[in-house]
């Protein structure tokens, strides 16, 4: 009730603003005269009581705006005024306001565009229906202490078991996992086309709750071994390689040379399921080998469930626990130590993609970026505020109450800092067009940069942040305005001859601290720099220089006999090397600089290891002349040559750190060794003679440890899905076409993908290290900039400030030397501090760094400490110089008269 | 300013202000000059506290304003207690009584 008459009572108030303004008035000064009346009645004369009511009445201004303010209208109407005087007051001094504006662009820009970065990969929810009750039911391996020990893929039986015995969900499903994924070769529609795909079961899409746009989802009988040639597409493969046709639908395609018949098209949004890449799926159909107790060993499967209405994620991991428990206890063969996990399909995504280090640091850095722009503005503000001091001082004797006052500057800095949003924002549009092209070293990085958008969570960041960012750089000016005696202020002559202590230690602080985060900064962007820089100019082990590299994989009955595959790829080779341009060319199951296959090994004449404890080693099988096209030192024995083939007894090339592994001390040439490569089954024990000893290869860019290698002849391995090696005379790129045709002169029905040249190959392997070292190299040129902006300002103002005591000083007798000598020390006394403070606090980066990133450098961390520091400190030195130079130009006469 | 004048305890402005309209209507000046020769002077209100007081107490619908036209023919503004007012004066003395009780046998024991 009360609060609605009040309601009422504001907004008449606010609509008869004058009339009430008048009673007001005519209230005061009946009181007045009352007052004035009562103490003439005591025996006073008319002009003493007036004097005497006057004194007790105190400011009528003041007591106006006290009673202005005892409604809540005044509120509304205060925060108007405050921005129309923000406004004048911002006009006023268009170089402030432009350099203030600028400098939170910059800041807030940068701070967007990370955040925009940070939301698409890790706050994306995943395209599913209500994805937080979609969970992944995981093995968790025994050895905890390995990388993502805590989910593993889960086996065929194991997932029937926890299909058939849990509780806690409305629906299980399993699909084979990511490293599973097969390449189907599509055929139909226009050109043959490899495309990923997955095997699932048939109520996949059922669990996780996404219709098709056209046709169906798997029956439950098509899960059956003899009813599985049935499949669906995505629908960004059926646009492309059916040219939508909705006929397509119950047609039978070709896929890997048998009859699939299409039933369904899946929505394209399925694409940002990205951890589990597949365009095609087709039924998972186990066949009883599947099913068998050794089968618990291959650990294949991603499984999904959904969680059912009430059941909450900690009791369903608590229930699936007890049932891999017990599981493993009846299969104590196969599943010793081994246990489950559960976890939200986002959660499993974030892991999955590894990049949230990088996003930390890189958040980290532009936070970094934000507070220094701050600091700035808060300087700018603290010098700004002493030049308005007698304004202020006014406006308090006036009857401004302090926390008015305040409030006026706080909307001052709100205005500032949502103008600089908003160009921030714009600024965050560009940078994100400039960053999309950069995140293209896989398909994952593809994906995030199409999902990079100023959307909604973005924009609400942004003003989230620059509403905090007005708190921040507006809040101590405000503070010390609202403290300050407006006596002092009154009285204080615009140029004393030194200003007040209190503001100018707060101004030394933030500039202190300003430098200290910079130092930071530079020193993080200094050692990205230095170990992209160091990883790109390692010794590669192998010539990158001139090569192409495609990727061919064969398919269709026609190839399943390994005789035919060998024969198809040597005209293959055949037909390339006969171009002009060609100097040699060769086949690899695995390019350099991509994760092989893995091979289990063991060695003639020594114990046969645990089941668990193999030991394995990267796998490849190469053709003749292999390392000879890579360039790949060989450093004993002999490479393989046409006459290792399927006739001749069988060798194998080792890597550098396979024969120190692996024959510490010894020589491995000669030595016969086993390798089980997964595709063969394990039964066959042969006996392969090592021949010969290369350089080592990386897997990824900037790999510290390089692994054990193990290489075969092609000849004796072959294998329908390789990569072709071309080295030729001119700019590889150029050769892509002739290449492709090579291809298709001996098979046009074969296709040729991933066409790359083997130093993007070895660029993609960095994985974004190079925007990483060129966003962190940005970020901290910026954090420089503004720093030296900063003390730049600080020193031009105190000098300003000072021309009076340099006047005296110098009509006193001090040389220009001395005075330029005094200015400077006084302010690198400062900046010493921050770079100070800022050195010790990186001296923990180096390791942070490397702790958080695998396979960092940071050889040279000792010495991008001392020239970040020295950097610096020059910088600071230089920004410092300029306005002390102008000190020492100050002319006695003319700064003595200025008062 | 006298010696012995004392700041008024916290939030009981209000229950004097209602507590000297309860007899009359009375004019701002009125209502200050009142509570200071009640009190002998112990307690000053400045009209910085009172005005914005009386608008505190009007928006609460505890007292309600009335021009009257004083005898050197201007107009003055006259408060008035409200029934609810009234009210709200009867339970704040209750209140007011049980503290001082309170803390007399506080400062007593």
């Amino acid at each position: 009730m009360s609060f609605l008459r009040s309601f009422a009572d504001g907004l008449r108030a606010l609509s008869r603003k004058t009339q009430a303004e008048k009673e007001m008035d005519e209230e005061l000064r009946g009181y007045l005269d009352a007052a004035v009346k009562e103490k003439m009645r005591s025996g006073m004369s008319e002009e003493q009581a007036r004097r005497a009511a006057r004194i007790e009445m105190g400011s009528m201004e003041a007591v106006k705006e006290e009673i202005r303010t005892a409604g809540w209208e005044s509120a509304v109407e205060t925060v108007w005024q405050d921005l129309r005087y923000g406004v004048r007051i911002l006009r006023k001094d268009p170089g402030f306001t432009l350099v203030a504006v600028l400098t939170l662009a910059l800041g807030i820009g940068v701070n967007t565009t990370i955040f925009s970065v940070v939301s698409s990969m890790l706050l994306r929810k995943p395209p599913v229906d209500d994805p937080d009750r979609l969970v992944m039911l995981l093995s968790k391996a025994p050895a905890a202490t390995e990388w993502g020990a805590d989910r593993r893929p889960v086996s065929a039986p194991d997932f029937l078991d926890w299909r058939a015995q849990a509780t806690a969900y409305s629906g299980i499903a399993a699909a084979s996992s990511v490293e599973d994924t097969v390449d189907f070769t599509l055929s139909g529609g226009t050109e043959p086309e490899r495309v990923p795909g997955n095997r699932i079961s048939a109520n996949y899409f059922q669990v996780l709750g996404v219709a098709p746009v056209l046709g169906r989802a798997f029956l439950p009988g098509e899960e059956e071994v003899g009813h599985d040639h049935v499949m669906v597409l995505r629908e960004d493969l059926w646009k492309r390689h059916f040219g939508a046709d909705p006929h397509v639908l119950g047609c039978a395609v070709k896929l890997n040379g048998e009859n699939y018949t299409v039933v369904g098209i899946m929505p394209d949004s399925f694409r940002r399921m990205w951890m589990f890449p597949a365009q095609l799926w087709i039924p998972l159909a186990f066949t009883p080998a599947q099913l068998g107790p050794p089968a618990r060993r291959s650990r294949a499967l991603s499984v999904f469930a959904r969680l059912k209405p009430g059941a909450t994620e900690s009791a369903a991991r608590a229930e699936l626990i007890t049932i891999a428990t017990r599981v493993a206890a009846a299969n104590s063969e196969t599943e010793k130590g081994w246990s489950a996990n559960l976890m939200t399909v986002q959660k499993y995504a974030i892991q999955e993609s590894s990049a949230s280090a990088a996003l930390m640091f890189l958040t980290a850095a532009v936070g970094m970026v934000l507070l220094i722009a701050c600091a700035n503005l808060a300087n700018l503000l603290l010098a700004r505020n002493s030049n308005r001091q007698r304004e202020f001082a006014i406006r308090t004797a006036l009857g401004a109450g302090r926390f008015r006052l305040a409030r006026q500057l706080l909307s001052e800095c709100l205005m500032l800092s949502l103008l600089g949003g908003g160009l921030g924002l714009l600024l965050a549009v560009w940078g994100l067009r400039v960053l999309r092209p950069a995140f293209n070293w896989n398909e994952y990085s593809v994906l995030v940069a199409e999902m990079l958008s100023i959307d909604r969570p973005v924009l609400l960041f942004t003003l989230g942040v620059s509403v905090a960012a007005a708190l921040v750089f507006g809040l101590a000016p405000a503070f010390q305005i609202s403290r300050r005696d407006p006596n002092v202020g009154l009285k204080e002559s615009s140029r004393s001859t030194t200003a007040g202590r209190e503001h100018h230690r707060m101004q030394n602080l933030l500039v202190t601290g300003q430098l200290a985060l910079s130092l930071i900064l530079l020193v993080g962007a200094g050692l990205f720099v230095d170990s992209f820089v160091e990883e790109t100019r390692l010794n590669r082990g192998l010539n990158s220089a001139n090569l192409l590299t495609a990727s061919v994989s064969l398919s269709g009955t026609a190839y399943q006999d390994p005789g035919r595959q060998s024969t198809f790829f040597q005209s293959v080779l055949r037909e390339i090397e006969s171009a002009p341009q060609v100097r040699s060319a060769g086949v690899t199951s695995d390019l350099p600089y991509t994760f092989p296959g893995s091979a289990n090994v063991t060695f003639e004449g020594r114990p046969a290891a645990k089941p668990d404890e193999r030991p394995s080693a990267g796998y490849f099988a190469v053709s003749p002349g292999y390392f000879a096209v890579l360039q790949i030192p060989l450093l004993e024995g002999r490479e393989f040559t046409p006459s290792d083939n399927a006739r001749s007894s069988p060798v194998a090339i080792v890597n550098e750190a396979f024969a120190q592994k692996f024959f510490p001390n010894q020589n491995p040439l000669g030595r016969h060794i086993n390798i089980e490569n997964g595709n063969e089954s394990s039964n066959s024990q042969r006996w392969s003679e090592i021949v010969g000893v290369v350089g080592n290869v990386n897997e990824f860019l900037g790999q510290v440890a390089p692994r054990p290698h193990v290489f075969e002849p092609f000849l004796q391995r072959p294998n329908g899905s390789v990569n072709l090696v071309v080295r030729v005379t001119t700019e590889p790129g150029a050769f892509s076409g002739s290449l492709r045709r090579a291809v298709w002169r001996v098979d046009k029905e074969q296709p040729v993908t991933s066409l790359r040249t083997m130093d993007r190959v070895v660029q993609d392997a960095g994985q974004g290290d190079n925007v990483m070292a060129e966003l962190m190299g940005g970020f901290a040129g910026i954090a420089l900039l503004m720093a030296a902006v900063g003390i730049y300002g600080l020193i031009s103002y105190l000098v300003g400030r000072r021309t009076h005591e340099v006047g005296v000083r110098m009509a006193l007798g001090a040389r220009r030397g001395e005075i330029l000598l005094l200015v400077l020390r006084n302010s690198m006394s400062r900046v010493c501090l921050g770079a100070g403070i800022g050195f010790v606090l990186s001296l923990a980066l180096p390791r942070l760094v490397s702790a958080s990133f695998e396979g960092f450098y940071h050889v040279h961390s000792g010495w991008i400490l001392a020239v970040t520091l020295l950097a610096v400190i020059l910088v600071a030195l230089a920004s410092c110089y300029v306005p002390a130079r102008r000190a020492t130009r100050v002319d006695p006469m003319t700064a003595l008269r200025y008062e | 300013m006298g010696g012995q004048s004392s700041e008024l305890v916290q939030g009981t402005l209000d229950m004097l202000i209602l507590k000297t309209l309860a007899l009359e209507p009375m004019h701002g000046y009125g209502i200050a000059l009142r509570i200071e020769q009640i009190s002998r002077g112990v307690f000053r209100v400045n009209p910085g506290s009172l005005f914005p007081a009386f608008k505190r107490l009007e928006r609460a619908g505890w007292i309600k304003p009335e021009w009257r036209p004083t005898d050197n023919n201007r107009r003055a503004k006259y408060y008035a207690l409200t029934e609810r007012g009234r009210k709200q004066l009867k339970a704040e003395t209750a209140q007011w009584g049980k503290q001082i009780t309170a803390i007399a046998r506080i400062l007593e024991a």
